[in-house]
């Protein structure tokens, strides 16, 4: 079946510019692994050893998928994968800014 | 180099104040090109972190996917980020960095503003630079001549 995946600008330089793609698959994390043998670069963007890296998030439509099943959320036809920049930070003593 | 009209500017002030103690964060939305860009409006975002508001800040997911969806028609786009630092200096952190640099944040203007004792003492903008893994300051104008 086939979703929509939405890709982030930060991630667009990876896909020759493309922010939609269509994509054939039954869970998220084929969909994603379609990706990564698509456009080289891409698994190294999202994954680590551990799934999906922590300043990434995943969306299925409207939930993010650390909420469901993560890579083995399942997908039906018409849904949207939004894979969304992780935007955090905070104080630390250590400012290394210059 | 970032400009952002006062109007808005002042606008992110009141969030970063009213946000205080606490951290707050949003999005910058305009155009950008070489290097270059210009801010036209912003998006406030929840702080989802509740346990250390204080000294960190975790965006709200949907707030990036709801302002991409909105401005998807262009002409403009998300450009930066904006967070404070209550009681901080306005200068990027270690924390800042590793999170900016894990979401591959490039080319995204991070402007930081610090607040002391409730009021915007002044702000700065950073840039991240991936192979140095570290920010670097640009420069930020403030557009006196908007009126928006």
């Amino acid at each position: 079946m086939s979703v929509t995946v939405r890709i982030p600008s930060p991630l667009r330089p990876i896909t020759g510019g493309l922010g939609e793609l269509k994509v054939e698959g039954a869970t998220v994390g084929e969909i994603l692994r379609k990706l990564d043998a698509q456009y080289a670069g891409f698994a190294e963007r999202v994954f680590d050893d551990k799934g999906v890296k922590r300043f990434i998030n995943v969306y299925l439509n409207e939930d993010n998928i650390r909420d469901k099943k993560n890579l083995e959320t399942e997908v039906k036809a018409g849904d949207t994968i939004s894979i969304l920049p992780s935007i955090a930070g905070g104080l630390t003593a250590d400012y290394v800014s210059v | 180099m970032i400009k952002i009209p006062s109007s808005v500017l002042r606008q992110v002030y009141d969030h970063m104040e009213a946000s205080y103690p606490h951290e707050c964060c949003g999005l910058l939305i305009g155009t950008a090109a070489g290097g270059q860009r210009v801010v036209h409006t912003f998006r406030k975002c929840r702080n989802l972190n509740t346990d250390r508001a204080h000294d960190r800040y975790d965006m709200d997911p949907k707030c990036w996917l709801d302002t991409e969806r909105e401005f998807e028609s262009g002409p403009w786009s998300i450009i930066g980020i904006y967070h404070s630092h209550p009681d901080h200096p306005s200068r990027a952190s270690q924390t800042d960095t590793d999170a900016a640099l894990g979401a591959g944040m490039l080319d995204y203007s991070y402007v930081i503003g610090s607040v002391q004792k409730g009021t915007v003492a002044g702000a700065q903008s950073w840039v991240l630079n991936e192979a140095e893994r570290r920010f670097y300051e640009e420069p930020l104008v403030v557009d006196e001549g908007d009126q928006k």
